[in-house]
């Protein structure tokens, strides 16, 4: 068995730039139709105008949303900067506003946060520094020197390293005594599809979820080695589509299954890729290469070297940041975002806010759904980070109010804001998660555990 | 290496996959659910004959309204007060099922606001030149605005002498009467779709059924306990957001409200209670026996402390002896949440929003 992983090679070795040419055009295509999307299905409004409080980041807060339907804008660039991708097109410039349109949009709101859009992120940015336009791109046509016919190894290798860190990591992320012994959450999701015709009693076995629990654990955990074998590839990546298929019928993940599907053409042969760029030139009457003096190989550069291996060891590290933190990772989510943890777990959660008078000892109770969307409460419910951030905000909507009737008023200074907060993890009866008795105004936001969640009884 | 774990891993899943099928073996006395049942009995049994009664009874307040608008003495008043009870009471099954042509037409908002604005209302009658289908007159509208106009201490002499009083009361029930008629017509045609739907996305019948029976509950909850007496407003109490403040008849408007959901809940039908599919049953095949009993046991608690005071809502508002019975009313009202909005809802792997998600 040859090693199929392409890190230990030379990262400067030359290949054909076929792989790389055809991957700015299927992802760029990806890029395109999902900003279309996103703005044909009024998330925009949704999401980034109608909210009148924003979940920011940590550190991030300063990133907030442009006025009113201004929000449009970094919408609107999406679209052109990705069109501008799929043809080569001023492309440096191009990935790079669009990866910072992106990254800005998401960094506005974390219950929008989603792993396939933190893919999308990283993918845009590992696009700005490789030199995917140099071929069968307006670029080439403007400055025909640019043109290569071959390009470094790393330039696709770290390419595949971001879709192999996707696939290892969500199955390293399966492997815990829910997924796999228990069948959760798919137990519960499976069986909430037994009205479909044929199939549907057998999602609501037992014997269906543990199936697909452990397939789809093992399908994550080992689907890129056989990606990188040329005799398994076929079978494997039929294995890819089919899975996908599946994920995409039973699940509301949106284009996640198809930014895969066709992502992982990136592990397809040179061959491959270059029968599909010639047969797309051919359309497009493309000139013929003309040889080129410029195509030496270039000198190793070891700031790229380093910069290669900084972003591989980071990626690494990142999904496993979680041990530094005591508790259950599920409950606690202390070190959960950014760790391809995708569709792991069905968590549930019920949020109560009481503002408390420290005069009088009187409360209210806070109707969520006067400052919340549906999608944000449903997220801050079970996300610690969220409850304080949301605390917070409640603190200072409060303070000073006046609330008064026929016989009374009383102005609030400086009150208390308690939570009182029950969440269900993958079909568990729920549990206290957050108790009344702290004043979340005065707890600090930052990275460090947090010792006011009620532990997790099993 | 790779093809020895790969082995491992095959052999493993194999494994479990035969221990597991005895224990399918076992469960094979629960019969598999179907959740198109459970629709078809709900849209069959509950909803569909608590519209038509609705319908006839709103007929008869129109009705009614007419003859005593042609006599307009006391014992005609009490006849329109009678079928506008019977209809509010109703009312309180309808208001769960606010999906389909009920959610279509706004009939929710448009039936019964409260509190409504009095001073509009006469604004409206002395002024004329009102629309009633506008957003602003929504308070000036509904049950609760005839609940004024019916039940005031004025009511009779209004609709004596002045022709405009009764006129707008006459237009508020011709609205309401209307909108009925559209809900009934378009339920005829949208049953068959309800009862398909059985989807698992926000949109499918089934899961807008799952969201606006715990809504329903909640704004139980909020709008005609919590809000009165005070729980949004520092415990500063609030009678005039009483429901059906003129009429007092709140608590047993809130009572077949928690009836309502609770035989909803079971799947039983609409007034003769017989035995049917629901989320009960839907529990218990999930395994979920305990929390099938919690939530039976907690609606009778709940039903049981609702019946538990001897006057109006506003009465027992005002009569501080009666404060830490209607804090407790409150507080079994919210504990019920977590049962039925999170344990329930996280059961039957619902979604509430449409947006794309990867389960984080």
């Amino acid at each position: 068995m040859t090693k199929g992983n392409p890190f230990k090679i030379d990262f400067f070795k030359q290949e054909s730039i076929a792989p790389l040419i055809m991957f700015r055009i299927i992802f760029g295509a990806i890029l395109l139709f999902s900003s279309v999307r996103f703005i044909y299905k009024g998330w925009v409004t949704t999401q980034y105008i109608e909210p009148q409080f924003y979940f920011g980041y940590l550190g991030f807060e300063w990133v907030k949303p442009l006025p009113g339907n201004w929000m449009f804008l970094p919408f609107v660039i999406m679209v052109i900067s990705a069109l501008f991708i799929v043809i080569g097109l001023f492309y440096r410039y191009s990935t790079f506003v669009y990866f910072l349109c992106f990254t800005y949009v998401e960094l506005i709101d974390k219950s929008n946060y989603l792993n396939h859009y933190y893919f999308v992120s990283l993918m845009v940015f590992l696009l700005i520094f490789v030199p995917a336009n140099r071929d069968f791109s307006i670029d080439v046509l403007r400055r025909p020197h640019l043109r290569r016919k071959l390009v470094s190894a790393w330039h696709i290798g770290i390419l595949k390293f971001q879709m192999a860190v996707v696939y290892i990591f969500a199955g390293i992320a399966k492997l815990n005594s829910d997924w796999l012994l228990e069948a959760q959450p798919l137990k519960i999701w499976l069986q909430a599809h037994h009205q479909i015709p044929l199939i549907g009693n057998l999602l609501q076995e037992e014997a269906t979820a543990y199936l697909l629990s452990w397939g789809g654990c093992f399908y994550d955990l080992f689907i890129v080695f056989f990606l990188l074998q040329r005799k398994t590839r076929p079978f494997a990546y039929i294995v890819v589509i089919f899975f996908h298929l599946v994920t995409w019928l039973l699940f509301p993940i949106g284009v996640f299954p198809w930014v895969m599907i066709f992502s992982t053409t990136i592990f397809f042969s040179v061959k491959f890729h270059r029968t599909l760029l010639l047969a797309l030139k051919s359309i497009f009457k493309w000139p013929a290469y003309v040889p080129d003096k410029i195509d030496a190989k270039p000198k190793a550069n070891s700031f790229v070297k380093l910069a290669l291996v900084i972003y591989i060891f980071i990626q690494i590290v990142i999904p496993f940041r979680y041990v530094l933190y005591p508790g259950n990772l599920f409950w606690n989510e202390e070190g959960f975002r950014f760790s391809w943890r995708v569709m792991l777990m069905h968590k549930e959660g019920l949020a109560t806010f009481y503002i408390k008078d420290k005069a009088t000892g009187r409360t209210i109770e806070v109707d969520n759904s006067d400052y919340l969307t549906v999608r944000q409460e449903d997220q801050m419910a079970t996300q610690p980070d969220m409850i304080l951030q949301y605390a917070k905000f409640l603190k200072s909507e409060f303070d000073g109010k006046t609330f008064s009737n026929s016989t009374k008023s009383i102005t609030l200074r400086d009150p208390e804001v308690n939570a009182e907060v029950f969440v269900a993890l993958n079909g568990r009866r729920a549990q206290l998660f957050v108790d009344k008795k702290h004043d979340l105004s005065t707890l600090n936001y930052n990275l460090k555990h947090r010792n006011w969640l009620e532990p997790f009884e099993k | 290496m790779l093809y020895k774990s790969i082995g491992l891993v095959v052999l493993l899943s194999t494994g479990l996959l035969f221990s597991c099928k005895d224990k399918v073996g076992v469960d094979d006395d629960v019969t598999d659910f179907d959740k198109a049942e459970m629709l078809e009995n709900v849209s069959s049994n509950i909803i569909v004959p608590s519209l038509n009664a609705f319908s006839t009874e709103v007929s008869d307040l129109k009705s009614s309204f007419e003859t005593f608008k042609a006599t307009p003495n006391s014992a005609n008043l009490e006849e329109v007060k009678l079928h506008w009870k019977e209809s509010y009471i109703i009312w309180q099954w309808l208001k769960i099922f606010d999906f389909g042509p009920i959610r279509d037409i706004g009939f929710k908002s448009a039936t019964a606001t409260y509190p409504v604005d009095t001073a509009k209302i006469e604004d409206n009658i002395s002024n004329g030149g009102y629309n009633l289908s506008s957003v602003v007159n929504l308070d000036a509208i509904g049950f609760n605005a005839l609940d004024y106009l019916f039940y005031n201490s004025n009511s009779l002499t209004s609709f004596q002498n002045n022709s405009d009083y009764a006129d707008y009361a006459s237009e508020v029930i011709e609205k309401l009467y209307n909108e009925t008629q559209n809900v009934v017509n378009g339920w005829s045609t949208y049953e068959s779709e309800f009862n398909e739907s059985t989807g698992t996305s926000s949109t499918s019948a089934f899961s807008e059924f799952v969201n606006e029976f715990n809504r329903d509950f909640e704004l139980a909850k909020t709008a005609k306990v919590g809000i009165p007496i005070g729980k949004a407003n520092l415990g500063l109490a609030n009678p005039d957001y009483v429901e059906a403040r003129y009429s007092g008849i709140s608590f047993e408007l809130l009572e077949e409200s928690i009836r309502a959901l609770a035989t909803t809940y079971k799947g039983n039908s609409y007034r003769t209670d017989a035995a049917g599919i629901g989320f009960s049953d839907y529990l218990v095949h999930l395994g979920k026996d305990d929390l099938d009993q919690t939530i039976k046991d907690r609606f009778e608690i709940i039903l049981d402390k609702t019946q538990g005071f001897s006057m109006t809502l506003e009465e027992a508002i005002n009569d501080p002896s009666k404060t830490d019975q209607l804090d407790e009313l409150y507080l079994k009202l919210q504990e019920h949440v977590v049962y039925i909005k999170t344990d329930m809802t996280g059961a039957f792997g619902v979604l509430i929003t449409y947006q794309d998600n990867d389960g984080d």
